[in-house]
């Protein structure tokens, strides 16, 4: 096992400089340049090409950058000048991770209850409304969600703030909502599934024939064997609420990791556009990694090698 | 004869589906006595694990029951009972055995509960108490060094060892009738007599009765005390195994007997019954094999033929047996056979 996690986190070290050297060199195909603001001189701008390495042939920016990297040093915005990115990451980071946290964790536990649920009442009424409400969960997207949230509840029943963070937990929950609906909608869908299948597996029938209850058969045997697939989503929705969130921490002015992603983009902050595609990558591979654990943990005819 | 403890009576099975009635059971009876194996042979599709499933409780959703069905043990009606009632029946009174060990063991689950767990159900023991019982009964089904192997997971066994497990879980809270649908079809041939033995074995010491459903006569010989054959969701013919074997009366069973392969069968002589099972939507009026049997009259079209008695054990459900009816000489194995019953007959007498 352990062995396994080291394998995997040489082969995250690689995929990470992959990543980097890509964004680097792709960057730089980005019409425009860092600094237009049209009060600035042609001599200023010289001079601010100098002071950030710019004026350096690409490789040994690239250089420069890899080995101040290995050292902890991802450079200063450009943008916000004399802040580190390691600061201003540092600052945004947890905000985000707090949110999709929440997010994630809200919509997989309400997708575990909805899908079983769905399951159970299998072609139904109940599992004809969840189907609907899960479709339309997965098919619109999480901004259009945020908007409608912040209508309905911020405006016309004024029940929760419209924007800000971090001086209540109510700030939280609008755009959280609006985050997990779409694991919600994924995980609703899939442990269905994953439920009717395992209710009609042979080993549920022969705990059928053991004499136990619909219930210990579901708690027992089916939400376990249901739930191993889940496990695999958790990634790829993580993927997901990162990239949601840039868009969300935008409609509600949360200062997170995303806010700052989209500002720094059109201002050709590199790096911060660096160091925010580092933190994106470096997060999804982790919660990949964080998955195939947890799965070896609940399958145990999953082993690790 | 010893005392029947579950009779079967006039039962029907029919489910619903979108083509119609599916009329998977028509009008089974049968009895079962305590302590006795009784074998149900037919063909795939004849309706065999639908009446186990029928005497668990298990039905599919879409199965219907008329209400004059009936399924008595020990003089209760299972038909008439409460889902809560049922699952007391299910793993401590009936128990199962099914068909394929690599799929009906949970894969999450360590094979000591699984074992356990209709202990903790019926018995009301601790999980600990439970465990130490399921270890021993590890042992009793034969499954080597049990003690290191309690926390093992399915996907570490055999197809052979976990049909053992499975066996355990059903002998756990030690039922009265044990039900064993198809229990070697999934195994390869010396795994199936080694599990065949330890059905045989267990049984002697537990003095349970066993229902063991096959499609296969060939593993009847060594199991069943009796025999019922069954087609098209009736049973044809049923009398003691001897009487099967050596004196069938119905061409269906004729047909059985000849496509099962034994030690001194002539070369090229086993033939498969030709023809397919009639479809249980729209079951044929009459006698429902009759468009696949060489021997059928006029009559088996029109009316269906009642139970003729051939011994006071022997019964079987074919216009052959009518006095008015042609007198039919059946293929030369069943004559070979018929010699044979002959012979054990004179040497009783
Ligand atoms: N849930 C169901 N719905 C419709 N038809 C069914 C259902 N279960 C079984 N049948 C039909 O009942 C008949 C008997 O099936 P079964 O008892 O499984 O046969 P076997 O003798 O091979 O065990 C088959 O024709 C099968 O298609
Ligand atoms: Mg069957």
């Amino acid at each position: 096992m352990l062995k396994y996690i080291l394998k995997r986190l040489i082969l995250l070290i690689f995929t990470l400089f992959l990543v980097i050297t890509a964004t680097f060199f792709l960057m730089q195909i980005m019409p425009g340049t860092p600094f237009n603001n049209p009060k600035l001189t042609p001599e200023m701008i010289a001079q601010l090409n100098k002071a950030y390495g710019l004026d350096l042939p690409l490789w040994h920016q690239y250089l420069n950058y890899m080995i101040n990297a290995t050292h902890g040093d991802f450079g200063t915005s450009f943008q916000y000048q004399n802040q580190s990115v390691g600061m201003l990451i540092g600052q945004r980071l947890p905000i985000s991770a707090q949110l999709g946290a929440q997010a994630l964790v809200i919509g997989v536990i309400a997708g575990l209850f909805m899908g079983a649920i769905s399951a159970r009442n299998k072609n139904n009424k109940i599992d004809g409304t969840l189907g609907v409400v899960s479709t339309l969960g997965i098919s619109v997207p999480s901004f259009i969600l945020a908007i409608i949230l912040l209508y309905l509840f911020g405006f016309k029943w004024p029940l929760f703030p419209v924007s800000g963070w971090g001086d209540s937990f109510s700030e939280s929950v609008l755009p959280t909502i609006a985050l997990a609906v779409g694991p919600a909608a994924i995980v609703t869908r899939f442990v269905r599934s994953e439920m009717i299948e395992a209710l009609s597996s042979d080993y549920v029938q022969l705990a059928r024939a053991k004499g136990l209850s619909e219930k210990e058969i579901v708690n027992k045997h089916a939400y376990r064997n249901s739930m191993i697939p889940v496990l695999t989503l958790i990634g790829p929705m993580a993927a997901g609420l990162l990239t949601g969130s840039t868009l969300i921490e935008n409609i509600f002015s949360i200062p997170g990791i995303g806010q700052q992603f989209v500002s720094s983009i059109p201002t050709k902050d590199f790096p911060v556009i660096m160091g925010t595609t580092i933190v994106y990558a470096l997060m999804l591979m982790v919660m990949i990694l964080i998955t195939d654990i947890l799965t070896a943990i609940v399958d145990p005819r999953v082993r690790l090698q | 004869m010893s005392n029947p403890i579950l009779k079967v009576e006039n039962l029907h099975v029919n489910f619903n589906t979108y083509a119609g009635t599916v009329k998977a059971i028509r009008d089974v009876s049968f009895d079962l006595n305590e302590g006795e194996t009784l074998a149900i042979v037919g063909e795939s599709g004849s309706g065999k694990s639908v009446t186990t499933k029928t005497l668990m409780g298990l039905n599919a959703k879409n199965a219907s029951i008329p209400d004059n069905s009936r399924l008595l043990f020990k003089d209760k009606n299972l038909l008439a009972l409460t889902e809560e009632e049922w699952q007391h029946v299910r793993g401590n009174e009936i128990a199962m055995i099914f068909q394929d060990p690599m799929t009906s063991l949970d894969p999450t689950m360590k094979i000591g509960h699984q074992i356990a767990e209709p202990l903790v159900k019926h018995r009301g023991i601790s999980e600990k108490e439970a465990l130490a019982r399921a270890l021993e009964l590890m042992k009793g089904v034969g499954i080597p060094d049990a003690e290191e192997h309690i926390n093992d997971y399915p996907h570490q066994w055999s197809g052979g060892m976990r049909q053992r497990a499975v066996i355990a879980i059903a002998l756990a809270a030690d039922p009265e009738i044990l039900i064993a649908d198809e229990p070697t079809t999934a195994l390869d041939v010396t795994i199936q007599a080694q599990i065949l033995n330890l059905m045989k074995k267990l049984q002697k010491e537990s003095n349970s009765s066993i229902i063991f459903i096959t499609h296969d006569l060939g593993v009847v010989a060594g199991m069943a005390d009796r025999v019922a054959v069954m087609y098209a969701g009736k049973i044809v013919e049923y009398g003691t195994v001897d009487e099967i074997f050596f004196n069938p009366q119905h061409p269906y069973t004729w047909g059985l007997l000849n496509s099962m392969p034994t030690t001194d069968t002539e070369e090229g002589s086993l033939q498969a019954i030709p023809g397919t099972p009639p479809d249980l939507l729209e079951p044929p009026l009459g006698d429902a094999f009759a468009p696949r049997n060489v021997y059928a009259l006029a009559i088996d079209s029109r009316e269906e033929p009642p139970f003729f008695k051939v011994s006071d054990t022997h019964y079987a459900a074919t216009w052959l047996l009518d006095e008015r009816a042609p007198k039919v000489t059946p293929p030369k194995q069943i004559l070979t056979r018929w010699a044979h019953w002959q012979e054990l007959q004179g040497q009783e007498a």
